[in-house]
């Protein structure tokens, strides 16, 4: 459910995205890989046009796509309007390839005896429920794409790894998925009202502890959050904790989220679980959030009750029927660095895949390679309300002004931007269990770190 | 003898008109599901891949091990004693008000009662959420009026046994249907017996324990059953909407942790093996319930 609000603000600026490429001149016969996409203006970033002819995944160079291509797509909260234009124009790019479309807000449900009947769709777009993309690469429904993922270059010629805001998971160093949607958590707050009370809007943990210490005088609760769905907390506070106390370095969600052990016992985590503890002893995450969702919270957050909420960047799509007028959403993606550190944006995507048993692997990479071009960024940003995964300027677009300040964030050399990571199913359970515990005072940090290093211990094994 | 052979060969064809079909309808959507669960639970699969190891009889064992489970059977147990006891206390109380006593508007209460049951378990749930919010919930804002600070108690968060307020909406509910089927029952005693025992001059109580309760204990008997086949299989709805199992698993049954692991955790072996498990323990408390609840039936005539 809380995937389909931040589809539903993304979806939009998928639809026009393609526009700028039907331009591009994908209308002649020579297919994505051909001459025609160096036309485009982005291509001038780098590579000479003379490249781009092994732009199409490094297999297909002059060959013709042909046969039947299949593409299955979630509808959610960033609506399907975006994916019928590339569509579109990719089919007008390749007359000769049969594109059949498979999508809807119940397809994951629709397809699955398909997934498990051995007979799935090409291509994938790993988002909504009833998908997860760390499942399949286990079930080994997925196609490995860590060699194709060196080399491969997009229309414009260029190389995509080289243009990705967020990198892609890597499962014991391999590569699966590629992220297709850009999104930060963080932590909100109203500038109107800080402005109002004369509150400094927090850079870093100090000033946050020290501001919030200020609203909790004034009779305003600090800090509410998801208690229902811990994620929220974890993902916009816990994770940007433990990465600014292991010195800047992401790595350790990395080992996290492949389960070992091991990570879970670093200093960092416990510094990071710390931090929750003392928000809790201080008195300033907010009572009601142990058993409420996540419009509750934000509900709360939007009348002034608490002052900052954890949340990603699509909560001003999602509440904005609710938003009271001359309110102001202020925005960081972390709060957690010391004075003076690098600011640490957790990221929050969705990713797109070949199915392992795909019968049309070739037009799936050039596919690939047709999407994850410049010409789709500044599209999608504007019609979704969140940034694209891939990097560019975005400044002069219609996107949102928070999508933009988020976009600045993003693109900061000072910013630490975590790659994908998506958690094995269990422990991520048993860590949600855990950190609702711990910020109601049920467990200290050393049984959350117990309980999650056996869990985690369980599912390595 | 030709003749009775036909006529027997056609009673066996109307009879077997009837049941065959059920019976193929019975297989193929209770039978052949069932069967085809406990094949599941036999497997290690994800329920999303065309790949399934067997494993035998790991899923059970594992289960045994996993202290959710036994949380959850715990809760789905305590469950089935706090609605039988609040809802059969309360279900006869009202038939019996509204049948015995027989003051006006009796009809317009039992209208009233019967209203729950006609709401879907989603608008139930999602009603008492509100009640129990801390915020702006009914229960804080009520008990607020009675103190000088405003109450802000978190009723759905704490840190253990938050499965207790889960009983007040299954039991507010469940009480209409079971006092309607009371009623029905107490209003085929024949009006003499009671006649009778007025003018042995038996009072209310004495009236109830040795008419009404003998005359209706069948009814009661299957309301108690019914009630616990109910809420060992279906108490999922009211728990997934409310709390998901949460706190820190601390409202989770059987149901919603079947849910939980065969498709948030994509163990959906160890969901079919939860399965077997309810079906297991809803036929042994029947079983039980019967002999427990088993008395000399009393003919009224």
């Amino acid at each position: 459910m809380v995937l389909n609000k931040k589809m539903a603000a993304v979806g939009l600026a998928a639809a026009m995205t393609v526009l700028p490429l039907a331009g591009c001149g994908s209308n002649d016969k020579e297919n994505n890989a051909g001459g025609s996409a160096p036309a485009s203006p982005s291509a001038s970033a780098s590579a000479p046009a003379a490249s781009s002819a092994s732009a199409s995944a490094g297999d297909a160079d002059a060959v013709k796509l042909t046969g039947d291509f299949e593409i299955q797509y979630f509808v959610g909260g960033y609506g399907d309007k975006w994916w019928k234009k590339v569509i579109a124009d990719f089919k007008a790019a390749n007359p000769d390839l049969n594109v059949i479309e498979s999508g809807g807000p119940k397809i994951n449900e629709q397809n699955k005896p398909r997934w498990i009947g051995g007979n799935p769709p090409d291509f994938v777009y790993i988002d909504g429920a009833g998908l997860n993309d760390r499942q399949m690469v286990e079930d080994g429904q997925v196609e490995d794409l860590t060699e194709w993922f060196g080399t491969a270059k997009n229309v414009d010629g260029n190389l995509i790894k080289d243009i990705l805001a967020q990198q892609p998971q890597q499962y014991d160093g391999k590569i699966y998925n590629i992220p297709l949607v850009l999104n930060s958590w963080g932590i909100f707050w109203d500038k109107a009202l800080f402005k109002e009370k004369g509150w400094t809007e927090p850079t870093d943990y100090a000033s946050f502890i020290d501001v919030s210490d200020k609203i909790k005088a004034a009779g305003v609760t600090p800090f509410i959050h998801t208690g229902k769905y811990p994620y929220y907390i974890q993902d916009a506070f816990l994770f940007p904790a433990i990465v600014s106390a292991n010195g800047d370095d992401y790595q350790i969600l990395q080992d996290m989220a492949d389960s070992k052990a091991d990570a879970f016992k670093s200093p960092a985590v416990m510094a990071g679980l710390n931090k929750i503890v003392e928000l809790r002893d201080k008195g300033f995450i907010d009572k009601a959030s142990i058993q409420i969702n996540h419009t509750d919270s934000q509900m709360s957050f939007l009348q002034h009750k608490d002052a900052f909420i954890p949340n990603g960047l699509w909560l001003p799509n999602e509440m904005s029927k609710d938003v009271p007028a001359g309110f102001e959403f202020g925005f960081i993606p972390s709060v957690t660095q010391e004075a003076g550190g690098k600011v640490v944006a957790n990221t929050s995507t969705a990713s797109v895949a070949i199915a392992s048993k795909a019968k049309n692997k070739e037009a799936a990479k050039a596919f690939l390679s047709f999407i994850f071009s410049e010409a789709q960024a500044s599209q999608w940003a504007e019609l979704s309300g969140a940034p694209s995964n891939i990097k560019g300027d975005i400044s002069s677009s219609n996107a949102p002004s928070f999508v933009k300040d988020a976009a600045k964030f993003l693109n900061d050399p000072n910013t630490v931007v975590i790659p994908m990571i998506t958690f094995n199913a269990d422990v991520e359970k048993v860590m949600w269990d855990a950190t609702d515990a711990l910020s109601i005072g049920k467990i200290t940090p050393d049984e959350w770190v117990k309980r999650v290093t056996d869990a985690a211990a369980k599912v390595s094994k | 003898m030709n003749t009775s052979g036909t006529a027997k060969w056609q009673r066996n064809l109307f009879i077997a008109s009837f049941t065959l079909p059920t019976l193929a309808f019975f297989c193929v959507f209770t039978i052949y599901p069932v069967i085809k669960a406990l094949y599941y639970s036999l497997f290690d699969w994800s329920g999303m891949s065309d790949h399934m190891d067997f494993i035998g009889l790991q899923n059970f064992k594992d289960m045994l091990r996993d202290p959710i489970v036994w949380q959850a059977l715990g809760n789905d147990y305590f469950l089935v004693a706090g609605k039988i006891a609040g809802i059969m206390l309360l279900a006869t109380f009202f038939a019996v008000a509204l049948t015995r006593f027989g003051f006006r508007l009796s009809g317009f209460f039992r209208s009233i009662y019967f209203i729950p049951n006609v709401i879907s378990v989603v608008v139930v749930g999602v009603l008492w959420n509100f009640i129990y919010n801390p915020q702006i919930g009914f229960l804080n804002a009520f008990l607020s009026l009675f103190t000088k600070e405003p109450v802000a108690i978190t009723w759905l968060g704490f840190t253990s046994h938050t499965i207790w307020m889960l009983l007040p909406p299954s039991i507010w509910a469940g009480i209409g249907f079971y006092m309607i089927l009371l009623i029905a029952a107490i209003q085929n005693v024949p009006d003499s017996l009671y006649e009778a025992a007025e003018l042995e001059g038996a009072n209310q109580w004495h009236q109830y324990c040795h008419i009404t309760l003998p005359l209706v204990w069948e009814q009661m008997k299957v309301s108690i059953i019914n009630i616990m086949m109910t809420t060992l299989n279906g108490s999922f709805v009211i728990v997934w909407l409310m709390t998901e199992g949460g706190p820190d698993n601390t409202t989770q049954v059987m149901g919603s942790y079947l849910y939980q692991m065969a498709f948030r955790q994509y163990h959906f072996g160890f969901g079919a093996a939860i399965g077997v498990l309810i079906l297991v323990t809803s036929l042994i408390t029947t079983v039980a319930m019967q002999r427990l609840l088993h008395r000399e039936t009393i003919e009224m005539s």
